[in-house]
Order: structure tokens, then C-alpha cells, then sequence
């Protein structure tokens, strides 16, 4: 028995260094150092789902434990029509308003809000770059994900202010691309300004 | 039948048990060494660690580990020191998988087997008693291994003395 236990312990060894070693190659691999959460160590409590509810309209109320969430973490929020008005508004096309859409690659590329600039809160290294001096000419920049309980728009949200884009810019989209196709509203696919949009 | 033969019959099945839980566990291991946000999102959920550095080395290193341990079993080297591994891991995660569980059916007010969630396993969405099934089944494997059989077509059965079966042994003359 002592030679099986010391040949895990054997085992053991060489797989944490092999492990640590992957994940430092590897292209998705996480910065261990990095608190990607911002303090946040538990999620927000899931929403218990009813057959009839949808979230096809998000609010500005405290009531909802998402937005609560954002307003005590001091960021502000914008609800589906604020969105809509926000992107149609000329500033838009300006650059003065920006959407940034804070899920990965795959969701990014399945559908975006036309126009909007990536930034996986979870990669920031690939994006700052062009991210970070957009957001400092912009006048407002509205952050969202897929919507629902979903965070990655909070935690892009607080990475931007972290690298110093002030706060008051800064709004949370809290129905997300859900609510906006829930809506009808128009969407991009592939790269940014690809051209192809759908409604 | 005779105790050699019978014997020969569990070592085959034991080796099968050790290709299946190698087969197994890189598959599981590679899902979430993949998607490693996925997977730390999920370990997130859990609540069970609020440390982040020890957040991120469980959601990065855990998965890579796990297929280092399903290579070892599939390859046949230091069986019983890998099998012992994951035999260890999967106590934990069955607990901690039941425990959360246990959590959702009170929190939705469901029956426990209707609890169907993402534990993190690598296999998605699943029913909370079929993730038990599987694990209980996975740890009654990991035993076979973990007791000395299996040793046919393993590399390096053992890293302490080579106890590799490759051939039959010839018959001896009459």
C-alpha cells in the first residue's frame, strides 16, 4: 500500500507540473493572479424560471438582484429602449456612443449588436488595445452579454473602469443580446462592420 | 471454470475498466482544459472557494491534471498510483456535485433527481442522479486498477518494478 501512495504522490508531482505547464502554453489559459470576478465570489442567485416569463424586458429596478448588483458596484444601468435610443442616436455612428459586447469569440461571431467592439473580460490583453482608446473618445459606452444572470457585462464593466475610463461613461445593458433579438432589433454576424445584418 | 481462467477473464475486464476510465476522464479533461472560462465560471457556483488565485488554479490546472491521470490509465503506466488519484478526486466531486444539488432542489423546490444542471464534470447539462450513477460506477472501475489488475498491455504497470504482461507465458515441455 505505501508503494501504490507514494507512486500517486510520484503521479501527482508530474501531473501538476504537466498541468501548469498546458495551461501556461495554451492560448485559452487562465493568468492565475487575476481576479476576473472583481470580488464578486459568488454569482447572482439564479432567477427561478416560470413557463410564461421571458426577458424580453430588462428594468432599471433594484428589485431585479442583477441590477442591484451593478448599482451597488456603483455602475449605471440602461434597459432595452434606453439601448435602442442610445443606438440610434447620431452619436452613434460618431463613435461618441459605443456598444461593447463582452462574450467570447464564438458568441461574438453567432450575432452581435451591429457595430459593437468585443472584449472578453476574461482575455483583456487581446482587446485593450483597441478597445482602450474608443472607449476614451467615447462619451458613453454601453457594456452587455447574453443577458439574464449573465455577469461577463459587469466584469467588463469594472476592468475598463479599473484601467481608468471613468465611470460616468460607463452603462450596463442588463437584457443584453437576448432582449435585443427578443425585440427584433437588427444584428451583426462575423467581425465587427461585416456587413452582415440580419433583423 | 477454473480460477486461472477466471482470472484471466477479470484481468481482461480490468484492462477494458482502465482503457474506458483513461477514455473517460481525457475526454472529461480535455472539455474543460478547452473552455477553461466555462469551467471556472462553473467551479464559481459551487461557492466553495473565494480565494481567486485558488479559483483559477482549480478551473486551470484541475482539467489538465485529469487527463495527465486518464493518459497514465489508458497508456498502463503507474496504474495504481494514477487509479488511486482518481479514485481520491471523484470522492470530493460526487460530495460536493450531491451537495449542490441538494441546494437547488430545496432552493426551486423540486425533487432531487429532477435537479438537472451543469455540475462541471465536462459532460454539460445532466440529472443529478445520473451524474451519481456515474460517478459511483467510475469510482467501482477506478477499484479494479487500484487492487492490481489490468496489468496486461500496460507499459509500466508499476514505476517501481516492471510488472508488464505483454504474452502469454509459453507452456512448459511436458
Amino acid at each position: 500500500m505505501k508503494r501504490v501512495l507514494l507512486e500517486a504522490l510520484l503521479v501527482a508531482a508530474v501531473g501538476a507540473v504537466i498541468a501548469f505547464a498546458a495551461n501556461a502554453l495554451s492560448p485559452r489559459g487562465l493568468k492565475l493572479t487575476q481576479d476576473y470576478f472583481h470580488g464578486e465570489t459568488a454569482p447572482v442567485p439564479r432567477a427561478k424560471a416560470k413557463p410564461t416569463q421571458t426577458i424580453a424586458n430588462s428594468t432599471n429596478s433594484s428589485a431585479d438582484p442583477v441590477v442591484a448588483r451593478l448599482k451597488e458596484k456603483g455602475l449605471q444601468v440602461v434597459n432595452g429602449e434606453q439601448a435602442s435610443e442610445l443606438f440610434h442616436d447620431p452619436l452613434y455612428q460618431q463613435g461618441g456612443i459605443i456598444f461593447i459586447d463582452a462574450r467570447n469569440d464564438e458568441h461574438y461571431q453567432g450575432g452581435h449588436i451591429p457595430g459593437a467592439y468585443q472584449f472578453d473580460n476574461y482575455h483583456p490583453e487581446n482587446y485593450m488595445g483597441i478597445i482602450f482608446p474608443v472607449c476614451q473618445a467615447a462619451q458613453r459606452i454601453v457594456v452587455y452579454c447574453t443577458g439574464g444572470n449573465c455577469e461577463d457585462s459587469q466584469f467588463a464593466a469594472l476592468t475598463l473602469r479599473d484601467a481608468q475610463i471613468p465611470n460616468e461613461k460607463l452603462f450596463v445593458y442588463t437584457g443584453g443580446i437576448t432582449e435585443w433579438t427578443n425585440r427584433g432589433y437588427t444584428v451583426e454576424f462575423g467581425e465587427r462592420n461585416s456587413g452582415k445584418i440580419q433583423k | 471454470m477454473d480460477p486461472a481462467t477466471k482470472r484471466k477473464r477479470l484481468d481482461f475486464v480490468a484492462v477494458l475498466a482502465r482503457w474506458f476510465l483513461g477514455g473517460i476522464f481525457i475526454y472529461m479533461g480535455l472539455v474543460k482544459a478547452l473552455d477553461p472560462v466555462t469551467f471556472l465560471k462553473l467551479v464559481r457556483e459551487y461557492e466553495i472557494v473565494a480565494n481567486p488565485v485558488l479559483l483559477n488554479l482549480i478551473a486551470s490546472v484541475l482539467p489538465w491534471f485529469e487527463v495527465f491521470c486518464g493518459v497514465m490509465l489508458l497508456t498502463g503506466v503507474a496504474v495504481r498510483g494514477s487509479a488511486l488519484l482518481l479514485f481520491g478526486m471523484l470522492i470530493p466531486f460526487t460530495l460536493i456535485v450531491f451537495k449542490r444539488a441538494l441546494a437547488i432542489a430545496s432552493a426551486e423546490g423540486i425533487l432531487f433527481c429532477a435537479v438537472k444542471f451543469n455540475c462541471g464534470c465536462g459532460g454539460g447539462d445532466v440529472y443529478i442522479c445520473q451524474k451519481l450513477i456515474e460517478n459511483t460506477g467510475l469510482m467501482l472501475l477506478a477499484l479494479l486498477p487500484l487492487i492490481g489488475l489490468g496489468k496486461k498491455w500496460a507499459l509500466r504497470f508499476s514505476f517501481w518494478r516492471k510488472e508488464t504482461v505483454t504474452a502469454e507465458p509459453a507452456p512448459a515441455p511436458a
